[in-house]
């Protein structure tokens, strides 16, 4: 009778280890969920337009036509073109620049006087680097052409200087944040 | 043994900052964009004086298209007697093509009168001048004035404008018959020169 007591007393176990295993199947600890929404990123602008054709006036500051209008001993006349710069982003710089002026001169060196072109915002220089203002910002880049009226006789008559292309570069530049 | 090994390491090390330095330089792209204007082409003007004589109406530029200087005969009419004069005269016209502003001043030098083979005409013969705004003038005896060494000079002759030299040649009274005959050449020079057109001066 012993045996008996002691095979149940094992048997007992067995079952009650069988029991354990199977608790121990699924495991249910907590976890719980969130959804996250990044956003939508979206990238900021860099350009250079010219707005509308350059002006050309004439000493007294009157408009004329360039392809009309012809210089003697003494003229000035200054060109000024507008430039829309559009710049946004949060850490947006930029630096605007001319590449200079390559003309194909039919004058005497000595008889006329050309500068390279100038840019202003509002009338001052250019400060770069330029930033995001909000809105569309006007650069103005400015080339006067100076027949001198130290030319003597009659040289340089029915001369002629093409100015070709002038380009304006708008160059972004880096910023603390930036890599 | 560990000579070599701290140069190996050296080596390498060496390798590394050069591949970082040949890094950076290569390419650096951020955005750009350029804009391109072209002013065009400045032209300048021509510088033409037209001369026409009054009693001819023979025109001619004042420099022919060589760059010579042109020579215009005024032809005075009528025949030189003792004591008389005969009259010439000469318009002048600014005819540049100037866009702007284009004031000339034109300047009669002294006049030159040269015998014809060998004659003594020229010592009896005075040459006055004056300016005037018509050609009819050059017909009237009033205004006339020696020309000084300084030349005459015409008022200011605008783009357009025109200006009239008057030339009066008259024979002294004192003549003897012995001139009869004889012949002289009578020179003188215009010069077309621009006034200054800038307001803060030349």
């Amino acid at each position: 009778m012993k045996n008996s007591t002691l095979v149940k007393g094992t048997a007992a176990i067995a079952v009650g280890a069988a029991l354990l295993l199977g608790g121990g199947g699924t495991l249910a600890n907590w976890n719980a969920e969130a959804t996250a929404a990044p956003g939508i990123i979206v990238s900021g602008d860099l350009n250079v337009a010219k707005s509308a054709a350059g002006v050309w006036k004439d000493r007294a500051g009157a408009t004329i036509d360039i392809n009309t209008y012809k210089v003697v001993p003494g003229d000035k006349l200054t060109f000024t073109q507008d430039l829309t710069v559009t710049l946004a982003g949060d850490k947006m710089a930029a630096n605007v620049a001319t590449t200079g002026i390559s003309a194909t001169n039919g004058f005497t060196s000595a008889n006329v006087s050309v500068s390279a072109p100038a840019l202003t915002v509002g009338g001052t220089a250019v400060a770069n680097p330029l930033k995001p203002t909000g809105s569309a910002q006007t650069v103005t880049a400015t080339i006067t052409f100076e027949f001198l009226s130290s030319t003597t006789g009659r040289a340089d008559a029915t001369a002629s200087y093409n100015f070709n292309n002038v380009a304006f570069q708008l160059t972004q530049v880096t910023q603390a944040g930036l890599s | 043994m560990r000579i070599k090994r701290r140069l190996q390491a050296a080596a390498l090390a060496a390798a590394a900052v050069v591949l970082g330095l040949l890094a950076v330089q290569g390419t650096y792209a951020l955005w750009s964009a350029s804009a391109v204007a072209s002013p065009g082409t400045v032209s300048s003007a021509s510088f033409d004086t037209a001369l026409t004589a009054v009693n001819t109406g023979q025109t001619t530029t004042m420099t022919l298209p060589d760059g010579t200087a042109a020579t215009l005969t005024l032809s005075p009419a009528g025949t030189l007697g003792p004591g008389t004069s005969v009259y010439g005269g000469l318009v002048v016209t600014n005819t540049t093509t100037a866009g702007g502003q284009f004031n000339t001043a034109i300047t009669a030098s002294q006049p030159s009168i040269a015998n014809v083979n060998g004659g003594t005409l020229a010592g009896y013969v005075t040459v006055n001048a004056k300016t005037a705004t018509s050609s009819a003038e050059c017909s009237t005896a009033t205004g006339f004035a020696p020309v000084g060494t300084g030349g005459l000079a015409s008022p200011t002759v605008a783009k357009g404008g025109t200006t009239v030299f008057c030339f009066q040649v008259s024979l002294s009274s004192s003549a003897p018959s012995t001139v009869k005959g004889q012949a002289v050449n009578i020179s003188l020079q215009l010069t077309a020169r621009q006034l200054c057109g800038v307001p803060s001066g030349c």
